[in-house]
């Protein structure tokens, strides 16, 4: 009881206006904002990483792997976050074998079971397949025994059978499109779909997510190329990297016009809650909404590719201002997710009143245990590219 | 047959056997772990309901103090606290059933529990009684002017303020403060014993307010005058400025 007033006493004094006693405290915090973002990061990457076997861009193979793997690792992390809220991680199979079909968080697990088996291991298995047991032949020891398993003993790379993988891999990524968005979709329809929040009832809200999650993956995958390559000694591929920043700003401008389509839809509503809605966006969420997720998360890095397209700047300053740019975008994606889960639950179902979120730095569902869950996925993502090497070089042992 | 299996690719074969394995361990683990008796009433183990029932009980339940306590409880169910269960105050109290003289109930003479419910909250309905008790006689325990079994004041009301302290205390800030509460409101003497059935009146119409706002108004000069026919007039003046203090937004 003590510990409660504790800290209760300092969230107290920062409400405004009549809100429910209820309210005073945020049941969804920081993990509950990791939990979309670390989807959408998975979704965003995997969408990239279709556009080289289904619509065929040349020029971003460089990346087809780094943004498969990534999606692998990010993935595997994504639940952690529900994991660590909910409680109780031991239990967590039991949604499994006991679906319960009228609740839509419960059917998750089995949209993240499809998108992991049925779509990432099945097409990184069907990609890797040759290399793996071309690994396996020339390697002793523990890794030749990983890749042989990860391999499912498989010895066949006859002309034949490399033929179906590569046909294979571009089913299963037909496949995958329409997953992904179910992926992501779905998280913006677990928001979406509650009508008593304004803040989130909307039909857009999946698509919003999408297309910020498709953002936020491709600026990951350009992150991560421009940081490993140079780590390996390599030189970075100008055309590859033009291309992902190109893709980045055509997402982006469907993004941003989507946000500011549902920005104005509900200015010209203007349904009763829109007093309490302005009075957040124009107060608590004014640094993290306008000036983090729109100025520095959107236009800034909107203005400068821009900038480097008609400037045509010189490959060294496009690399600082594309990296930049990502990097901005990552920061912005994240305050989107910030917004929306934290904004939700700011205001009062009164629509009198604002409460505030503290967020606590131990604990598990505090800061530091959120830093942690997102530095999870690169390691992961370091393990996988040693087994599994997404470089051309490492093709042809 | 065995030319079917042959062009069936590799990679297919492999896949197909790791899926039959996966398939198979769900339906072990699921009709190894799932309780026989999950869904047969709902999306729950059926015995999860026994396991419950099981659990140590630690209320008794208001009919069984009637068993002993029928005058005490005679005078509750007349009263304001009447839905109140007997154990809200006196704590969970089955051992006192079994064991009357070993076990005592609570009894609450602390200060800071009634106010559980009568501190004053403004989400709280309008004429729930409630106090500021910081000022409503700091040293006293609640009890030893209130019957709990029985609550009412302990002397009939004078004034407004006794019960509507927040109001008056607003009001005594505004430029309203010398207009007396009766002027607005029509209160019944019954109001004071028993409020909820004898509400008093509040203005209904726009020429209430106009008799002092009204711009021909005989008032003194210096009270805010409107245009009655022009000023809103749609509305009562009520549901835009609030009586009790009008200055504020």
């Amino acid at each position: 009881m003590e510990e409660l007033v504790q800290h209760l006493t300092p969230i107290l004094k920062e409400i405004t206006g009549y809100i429910f006693p209820n309210e005073v405290e945020l049941h969804w915090g920081i993990l509950i904002v990791l939990y979309p973002y670390l989807t959408g990061l998975v979704a965003g990457a995997f969408i990239l990483a279709s556009l080289v076997k289904v619509f065929n861009v040349k020029e971003l193979q460089p990346t087809y792997r780094i943004a498969m793997l990534t999606a692998l690792a990010f993935l595997i992390v994504a639940p952690l976050p529900l994991l660590g809220h909910l409680g109780h991680p031991e239990k967590s199979y039991e949604i499994f074998l006991t679906p319960n079909t009228t609740s839509a968080m419960a059917m998750f697990g089995f949209v993240y079971a499809w998108y992991l088996m049925a779509v990432l291991l099945l097409e990184i298995w069907f990609d890797y397949r040759r290399d793996i047991i071309l690994w396996a032949s020339k390697e002793k020891g523990i890794k030749k025994w990983i890749h042989k398993i990860v391999s499912l003993f498989s010895k066949d790379i006859s002309e034949k059978a490399i033929h179906f993988d590569k046909k294979s891999v571009k089913i299963v990524t037909i496949i995958g499109i329409p997953s992904a968005f179910l992926l992501h979709g779905y998280v913006g329809f677990i928001f979406g779909s509650i009508k008593a929040n304004p803040w989130w009832s909307s039909v857009l809200m999946p698509i919003v997510f999408l297309f910020s999650a498709i953002v936020s993956g491709i600026a990951l995958v350009l992150i991560i190329y421009m940081v490993v390559t140079p780590l390996r000694s390599k030189p970075i591929q100008m055309d590859c990297l033009d291309k992902l920043a190109s893709y980045l700003f055509y997402v982006m401008i469907i993004d941003f016009s989507l946000e500011a389509l549902d920005f104005i839809h509900r200015i010209y509503e203007s349904e009763e809650s829109i007093k309490i809605l302005s009075e957040l966006v124009s107060g608590k969420l004014f640094v993290s909404l306008v000036v983090i997720q729109l100025l520095m998360g959107m236009l800034i890095p909107l203005a400068s590719i821009a900038a480097t397209k008609i400037f045509k700047a010189p490959s060294e300053l496009k690399k600082m201002v594309y990296f930049i740019a990502a990097i901005l975008v990552e920061i912005g994606i994240f305050t989107t997710r910030w917004n929306i889960v934290i904004g939700g639950q700011l205001f009062s179902k009164s629509l009198r009143g604002l409460t505030v979120y503290k967020m606590t730095f131990f604990g598990l569902e505090g800061f530091l245990a959120a830093i942690g869950i997102l530095i999870l996925p690169f390691i992961i993502l370091f393990i996988l590219m040693k087994l599994l090497p997404p470089w051309e070089e490492a093709r042809n042992p | 047959m065995k030319n079917f299996l042959a062009k069936i690719p590799e990679q297919v074969k492999r896949l197909s056997v790791l899926l039959v394995i996966l398939v198979i361990v769900f339906i072990v683990v699921r009709s190894t772990l799932i309780p026989n008796d999950f869904g047969k009433i709902g999306h729950y183990r059926a015995s999860a309901v026994q396991n419950i029932a099981n659990n140590e009980l630690h209320y008794a339940g208001q009919e069984v103090c009637v068993d002993c306590h029928d005058d005490i409880v005679a005078i509750k169910t007349k009263g304001y606290h009447k839905n109140l269960s007997c154990e809200v105050c006196h704590g969970p109290s089955i051992k006192h059933t079994e064991s009357p003289d070993e076990f005592k109930p609570q009894i609450q003479r602390n200060r800071s529990f009634c106010p559980t419910c009568h501190e004053y909250l403004p989400s709280r309905p309008t004429g729930f009684p409630q106090i500021v008790s910081a000022s409503h006689n700091p040293r006293k325990i609640c009890v030893s002017c209130h019957n709990p079994h029985n609550p009412v004041p302990p002397v009939t009301p004078k004034g407004c303020e006794a019960c509507h302290a927040e109001i008056a205390a607003t009001k005594s800030l505004s430029f309203h403060s010398e207009i007396p509460c009766t002027k607005c409101h029509v209160a019944n003497e019954k109001h004071k014993l028993s409020p909820r059935d004898n509400l008093p009146t509040k203005p209904t119409t726009r020429e209430f307010c106009g008799q002092c706002h009204a711009e021909d108004a005989n008032s003194p000069k210096d009270i805010p005058r409107i245009n009655m026919a022009t000023h809103e007039p749609r509305y009562v003046c009520w549901q835009c400025h609030y009586p009790h203090l009008p200055e504020a937004q």
